[in-house]
């Protein structure tokens, strides 16, 4: 079967057609780009760097309820994620989606997430590839992606000028191809082969690296070294570089009760780089410090991750060099940490 | 603008006083056009400072931002005094602290630095994107001349100037036991104008932009934390027993949130304007702010961060205070 390509005049009925499930792309609030669920395909917007908040949210919701009930009853209204129906993640990039499949071995570890893993199950991952890296802190290449990269993605598009190339990775990939058909040609022979030589090519424009060889061993070693106190002395404690990251995925579950007794167990989103993150009742905090916690977001990162799942949960995809409010820099740390 | 081997010299002076514990000034980002702050403990350590239109921090924040631990029983609290390099800006938010008594004032030393505009590094980096190896920019005139890969271009100072420069009243800091620089006097006022645009938006109007912007908030407090003003020992955000506030990340609640802290900051906000700065997804949080400044000084004739002798807006009553506001 001959590879698929997907005219840009054709993306708008394409897009139409996806949306007979829930569609996930970028789309632009004010001047910044969020993945939204969309109903018209004019609100996508493809041609973009990368978004700021990455597509995590739509596998791992900033906030969840997980169920509801009423206090002093003790029936519970669980949630249901199959109603979410089947999501089409359309237009992410090669590095966020790398993210997801690195996620995806926490949350089916010891315990397997329900309401995460179902969310995945039903949800077909669309990239992007990257032609020119989004940002001068790229540095995916050093962590095993690329620019290209195909990890945890179902299909590939690649922007050739008037089309983008279709190419389906997994069993969803070739469902979606078939739903998408009536709305696809035939791609010139050797598209595949030009593609691979534009992979090349964007690669070869990523200029932050590092080497990650020896770091996961190093850090442990490191514990007590004066490093951790120079490279957070500037840091806010916000969760900016937590909560934008695509691997990060600590989280806190909280009641919300309404006045008439109505409630809510949630789950959301929560930063090592919280002050309370740690808090214990007593009042003690063993990470009393940004200076721990800075240590702790790269360990977690850098040593504890790969130590338990063999792979380091970066996929530098540079939004928390590029978003920090006080250029602290994730490559410059693991510089010192390497020189250390 | 600062001489930076005057500002070095300067620097190595007071980190080498007995009665200083630390000084914190501005460095060389890590990448590109960026400057980041710098904590000096000793004369070896200044070698590095500088000051450039780059340097958009304000230092000030990090007075009340440092995490004290308890001190081990039988050792002393280290009283010596935190140096701090400051704008005419940032210079403000030392007085608002201290008129509200947030530290005595022979706790700090301040190295004051008259300033003519720093740049916005969004319109920066738009404009001069993938920018790597370190870049430099100075201010010369009317003009922004900023230094990268072997190039020099020169752009006008209203191009890529920070906006609130554009209104600034103070451009030579209110607080100072050093002047780094002959002062600059005043060079731009504040008109209000993008606050009465908004203003006469209709109430629909007016929900319909804040719920764009609000809808974007990811709630990762870096308005709340970057806030010089934002200094309580124990935030109301942060408490989970009673929670006054909730978690859920909805337009509801970061509602709630931004109108909160907005009210929080009426008559206190001194406008360095580093939430917004800081925002991730660019909600103009100034506009709320500038909204109750504007208020404050149309009712009460009052700036906050103007002098340590003024007391806190908000503790001051007179007979004759406006309140034909009040419903």
């Amino acid at each position: 079967m001959a590879v698929k390509k997907l005219s840009k005049e054709k993306v708008g009925e394409a897009l139409g057609e996806l949306s007979k499930f829930r569609l996930i792309a970028p789309a632009k609030s004010d001047e910044v780009v969020v993945f939204k669920q969309i109903s018209d395909p004019g609100e996508a917007f493809l041609d973009y760097g990368n978004s700021t908040v990455p597509p995590k949210k739509f596998a791992f919701p900033q906030t969840e309820t997980l169920f509801r009930f009423m206090v002093g009853s003790p029936e519970l209204k669980e949630k249901n994620v199959e109603e979410e129906g089947t999501t089409v993640i359309f237009g992410l990039r090669p590095c966020d989606a790398r993210a997801m499949s690195i996620v995806d071995k926490l949350f089916s570890w010891d315990f397997d997430d329900p309401y995460y893993l179902k969310r995945r199950e039903l949800t077909t991952l669309v990239g992007m590839a990257c032609v020119e890296p989004p940002s001068v802190n790229c540095f995916c290449t050093s962590l095993g992606g690329s620019p290209f990269g195909t990890e945890g993605l179902d299909m590939l598009l690649t922007d050739m000028g008037d089309y983008y190339l279709v190419q389906p990775l997994t069993d969803k990939g070739k469902k979606l191809e078939e739903t998408l058909s009536a709305h696809l040609e035939d791609a010139p022979a050797d598209d595949e082969k030009k593609a691979e030589g534009m992979a090349k090519e964007s690669e070869g424009k990523i200029r932050r690296s590092i080497d990650t060889e020896g770091i996961p061993e190093k850090l442990p070693t490191l514990w007590d070294n004066e490093l951790w106190k120079r490279v957070s002395a500037a840091c806010l404690g916000c969760g900016i570089c937590t909560f934008l990251c695509p691997t990060c995925h600590c989280f806190d579950i909280q009641d919300e009760v309404d006045e008439g007794g109505e409630g809510r167990r949630c789950r959301m989103w929560d930063s090592c780089m919280f002050e309370e993150y740690t808090l214990h009742a007593s009042g003690h905090n063993p990470r009393p410090t940004r200076r721990e916690r800075t240590r702790n977001r790269i360990n977690h990162k850098y040593s504890y991750y790969p130590s338990r799942f063999e792979v380091i949960a970066c996929v530098g995809c540079g939004r928390c060099i590029n978003l920090c409010p006080v250029n602290i820099d994730i490559l410059d740390i693991l510089d010192q940490v390497v020189d250390a | 603008m600062v001489d930076v081997n005057k500002l070095r010299e300067k620097a190595k002076e007071v980190v080498s006083r007995d009665d200083v514990r630390l000084l914190i000034g501005y460095r060389p980002g890590t990448y590109g056009f960026r400057a980041r702050p710098a904590f000096v403990l000793g004369p070896d350590e200044v070698d590095e400072l500088i000051f450039t239109p780059a340097c958009v921090n304000n230092l000030a924040s990090y007075i009340t931002l440092e995490e004290k631990l308890p001190v081990p029983r039988g050792e002393e609290p280290d009283l010596r005094k935190v140096a701090v390099m400051v704008k005419g800006c940032d210079s403000r938010a030392l007085v608002q602290q201290m008129e509200e008594k947030a530290y005595d004032r022979d706790r700090i030393l301040v190295l004051g630095i008259p300033c003519k505009g720093v740049v916005d590094m969004a319109k920066v980096e738009a404009r001069f994107p993938n920018v790597l190896e370190r870049g430099e920019i100075a201010l010369e005139g009317d003009k922004f001349v900023l230094s990268f890969d072997g190039t020099r271009e020169e752009v006008a100072r209203e191009e890529l100037v920070a906006d609130k420069c554009l209104r600034c009243r103070y451009p030579t800091p209110l607080v100072y036991d050093e002047l780094l620089d002959e002062a600059v006097e005043r060079f731009a006022d504040d008109d209000y104008s993008d606050v009465s645009e908004l203003e006469k938006r209709s109430a629909a109007d007016k929900w319909a932009y804040w719920e764009e912007k609000f809808s974007r908030c990811i709630r990762c407090y870096s308005c709340r934390n970057v806030c010089p003003m934002c200094y309580c020992e124990d935030c109301v955000l942060d408490r989970l027993q009673p929670q006054w506030m909730r978690r859920s990340v909805d337009i509801s609640e970061n509602t709630a949130y931004h109108i909160s802290r907005a009210y929080h900051l009426a008559g206190r906000c001194i406008q360095c304007g580093e939430c917004q700065r800081v925002c991730p997804v660019d909600i103009p949080l100034m506009e709320l702010n500038r909204k109750f400044y504007k208020d404050v000084e149309e009712l009460y004739d009052y700036e906050p961060g103007t002098s340590v002798e003024n007391p806190p807006l908000l503790s001051t009553f007179k007979v004759d205070d406006r309140e034909d506001f009040i419903l």
